[in-house]
């Protein structure tokens, strides 16, 4: 009953979310922000504890896996120009998650996080199925690495297209591989509504990003910190 | 209604492929023992596919871009998950929010300037090549 409820719930939070969102566009509409909120709120209001809530998470995330698999047909479509760009692809793809995870180990130090934390903020920018496998590989704390990938996410999805556009990165294949390779999955699903090339070229870049990462931490995490 | 009930079934038939080729990268990850997730493994897998011909992009087309369109629909669930750590997340939340703007924000301009400075370069590079040969 509860797990029905839940489902409900969560359906129609989001499909009023998107209206909002298709009605207002701003950073605070960014339909999985919005909903995580609304949902957060509903759910303690109406004493629903996140252990009930699980079997109705399971349900709703099933297909979460064949959606990522998907993103291979937006890469495929656009084969030609990832062909072409390559080049500009791989030094962006690395030059963005070297600074992004340096510039957070160097803060987390200055605020004198404890290892777990700085472990959680090396892997936030890979996508959540992909960040719990690695955190689980490193014994890491799994709830703390899925909020600060979702809250990446979410961060480059609300912020990410007026950064770009302020810093004058105009070209939409900068602009899609910058938002995958930083806000994974979240930040694609709002490329995929600036442009086909733009989500064909994140969905491309979340996945370079998820096997670079899960390549590179657990080599090197003894060594970083 | 025929037609729907049709449209329907070939939906049903393209999602069936997917979570098909989503389970095989799985498998392979867990008897090759692959340090790379299953997911991304499914992804080089169908591009593969669609490459060689096995699979017609119209032969899941539908359901692909369907999941695609819906795809921040899946992490709204994990994401609720957050309030678990409710407490962490009061007590040191703004300054983890800082270091995580600071840092997402850095990796963002950094990614983009620097592929769009590849880019620019290089097709500057093919303009003065088309110039000299002229």
């Amino acid at each position: 009953m509860i797990t029905f409820y839940s489902i409900l719930l969560t359906l129609s939070v989001y499909i009023f979310a998107r209206f909002i969102a298709a009605k207002y566009s701003s950073p605070l509409t960014n339909p999985v922000f919005l909903s995580t909120i609304v949902i957060i709120f509903l759910l303690v209001i109406s004493n629903v504890s996140y252990d009930e809530y699980i079997p109705a998470k399971k349900m709703m995330t099933y297909l979460l896996g064949p959606a990522t698999v998907a993103l291979a047909v937006p890469i495929y479509k656009n084969r030609r120009l990832l062909a072409k760009y390559y080049g500009a692809a791989l030094v962006g793809i690395s030059i963005g998650l070297v600074t992004t995870i340096f510039s957070a180990i160097i803060l987390g130090y200055c605020l004198q996080f404890s290892r777990m934390v700085i472990l959680a903020l090396t892997i936030k920018s890979v996508t959540v199925p992909v960040a719990t496998e690695i955190g689980r590989i490193l014994n890491g704390n799994i709830p703390l690495i899925a909020a600060f990938v979702i809250i990446t996410g979410m961060i480059g999805a609300m912020f990410g297209a007026k950064l770009l556009s302020l810093f004058k990165i105009t070209h939409p294949f900068a602009r899609g591989l910058s938002i995958g390779t930083i806000a994974h999955g979240i930040g694609t699903a709002e490329a995929v509504k600036e442009g086909e090339v733009q989500g064909a070229v994140a969905g491309a870049a979340m996945g370079i990003t998820a096997v670079l990462t899960s390549f590179i931490i657990p080599y090197g995490i003894d060594f970083f910190i | 209604m025929l037609n729907m009930m049709k449209k329907m079934w070939g939906f049903s038939v393209q999602m069936l492929i997917l979570i098909g080729i989503y389970q095989v990268g799985n498998q392979m990850v867990r008897i090759f023992h692959l340090p790379i997730p299953g997911t991304v493994i499914g992804i080089v897998l169908l591009f593969l596919l669609l490459s060689m011909g096995v699979i017609k992009i119209e032969q899941i087309e539908m359901a692909a871009e369907w999941l695609l369109k819906h795809l921040g629909f899946f992490f709204i669930p994990i994401s609720v998950g957050m309030m678990t750590i409710g407490s962490v997340l009061v007590n040191k939340g703004l300054s983890f929010l800082f270091v995580l703007i600071v840092s997402a924000f850095i990796g963002l301009i950094s990614a983009g300037k620097a592929t769009q400075s590849v880019i620019m370069k290089n097709e500057k590079e093919k303009v003065n090549y088309r110039d000299h040969v002229l």
